[in-house]
């Protein structure tokens, strides 16, 4: 060690004994899971080979496997999902538009991670074996900096499924689940928890996004 | 962060005046909505095309140079807050930054501390309030602020006294707070602009993704980023699921 990179670490030592020491890693297994089954869709996302049309049906596939739409759809309705346990139409009608809408929101915010590198960077148990939060790093294209995503992983049935994913921003994760959960809620009261109301504006986001996505092309 | 929630705000709006709603904490929601759409007219004038054209003629080193400066000029900020909040480990992590990147790093040009392990972090006093135990309040969208709440503005006030160069006297210290102010302004926008135009077009309602997105960061942010995974919420299991699918994802672990 050079006498200068000696004085530079005497000179932050103190700092860096000070600072909070990070998670440990949980579920070897889980973190596994996430990262064959990421790396698969960002490079799906960036394989020239597809058509544009071709891409959007093999994410929609993979995220079909990877993430329990279902599930999510029903806890993004808060309190006015008890009205799909009564109306099978209504939950089939949901959950198809609620799908539309989510493929085209993870591969709209997706896309900006395409091709680029991954790294798992521990887990978390909440509930050892069905519910954990596993840590990566990604960097975005363009960026020189990772930014750090985790991922909340259940077990649905016999395997593990994508429940929801966040964003930590300047140190403040935002789980986007939850944020739409809070969206959709505040729709359906200006709609009097008129859940096929909100199906139509979904609906019509979804369209733009595709469109938005098309022309990205 | 401030910034950039003040950027999401200038750059967003809705038609038509909704009803108050107490159940999502915005019980001026009608009087935020009209705030909200005057921001997003100041911006599309002049914010937007500001920062779009601050992007075209400066290279990105150079931007992030600008934006370094103005993060490490806050030092004294978080510095405050960090000791308010009884964080000792997160104030050494401040004040090392600022004195590393003050002299290596040329006045905060560089930031040479992060490449010593020092991560940045910001604090301000609607943070520490939080921290405290004080609620967030009514959510507001002020003039030109963009979105906040009853104690995070209220803790806006508190910071400005923490930033010596709010009242320092110095030769050129007008030249200063002024040049400082707009180009926090230019560069916080400047940043903001794929996020800005990402909620502008996949929200079903940009006012409520920016309230939802403000309240939930500001949440994270009085725990540090360090969520308790005891708090997050369940998801309730889908009864009608097929316990698997015939075309299982890759390494599924049972």
């Amino acid at each position: 060690m050079s006498d200068a990179t000696t004085r530079r670490t005497l000179l932050i030592l103190p700092f860096l004994a000070l600072a909070a020491p990070n998670a440990i890693a949980a579920d070897a297994a889980a973190e596994q899971y996430v990262e064959r089954n990421l790396r698969l869709v960002l490079d799906t996302l960036s394989d020239k080979a597809l058509t544009v049309e071709a891409r959007a049906a093999r994410f929609r596939q993979l995220m079909q496997q990877f993430a329990d739409v279902p599930r999510v759809s029903n806890f993004v309705l808060g309190r006015y999902s008890a009205q799909l346990r009564q109306d099978p139409a209504l939950t089939r009608d949901w959950q198809a538009a609620f799908t539309d809408y989510a493929v085209a929101v993870y591969q709209d915010q997706l896309d900006q991670f395409r091709g680029q590198q991954m790294r798992i960077t521990g887990s978390i148990d909440r509930t050892p074996g069905r519910d954990v939060i596993v840590r990566s790093e990604i960097t975005p294209r363009g960026s020189t900096r990772p930014l750090p995503v985790q991922w909340r992983i259940l077990k649905s049935g016999a395997n593990w499924k994508i429940a929801d994913v966040s964003l930590v921003l300047d140190g403040s994760e935002i789980w986007l689940a939850q944020q739409q959960q809070r969206d959709f809620l505040a729709a359906l009261d200006r709609n009097k928890g008129d859940i096929r109301a909100l199906i139509a504006i979904v609906k019509q986001q979804t369209a733009t996004m595709r469109t938005r996505i098309a022309n990205r092309r | 962060m401030q910034v950039v929630y003040a950027a999401l705000i200038f750059a967003l709006s809705l038609p038509g005046v909704a009803l108050a709603q107490e159940s999502t904490g915005d019980p001026l929601e009608g009087m935020n909505r009209a705030v909200f759409a005057f921001n997003d007219a100041v911006d599309k004038v002049a914010l937007e095309p500001l920062a779009r054209g601050y992007r075209a003629v400066t290279p990105r080193p150079v931007r992030g140079g600008v934006s370094n400066v103005l993060a490490n000029l806050r030092a004294p900020v978080t510095l405050a807050n960090d000791i308010l909040q009884a964080e000792p480990g997160r104030a050494g992590t401040t004040a090392g930054r600022f004195w590393i990147n003050t002299t290596l790093g040329l006045v905060g040009v560089f930031d040479v501390a992060r490449r010593m392990g020092l991560e940045p972090h910001s604090e301000d006093f609607g943070q520490t309030l939080g921290k405290w135990g004080l609620e967030s309040g009514p959510y507001l969208v002020l003039p030109l602020l963009g979105p906040s709440s009853l104690r995070d503005a209220t803790g806006r006030i508190v910071d400005a006294g923490f930033d010596p160069i709010n009242y320092a006297s110095f030769d050129g210290d007008d030249a200063t707070r002024a040049t400082r102010t707009v180009l926090t302004v230019v560069s916080g926008r400047e940043s903001a602009l794929e996020a800005v135009e990402n909620v502008r077009s996949n929200s079903i309602d940009p006012y409520v993704s920016v309230r939802s997105s403000y309240l939930l960061l500001r949440q994270s942010a009085v725990q540090n980023g360090q969520t308790n995974v005891q708090d997050l919420p369940d998801f309730e299991e889908m009864p009608d699921q097929p316990e698997s699918t015939p075309n299982e994802p890759e390494g599924s672990p049972s």
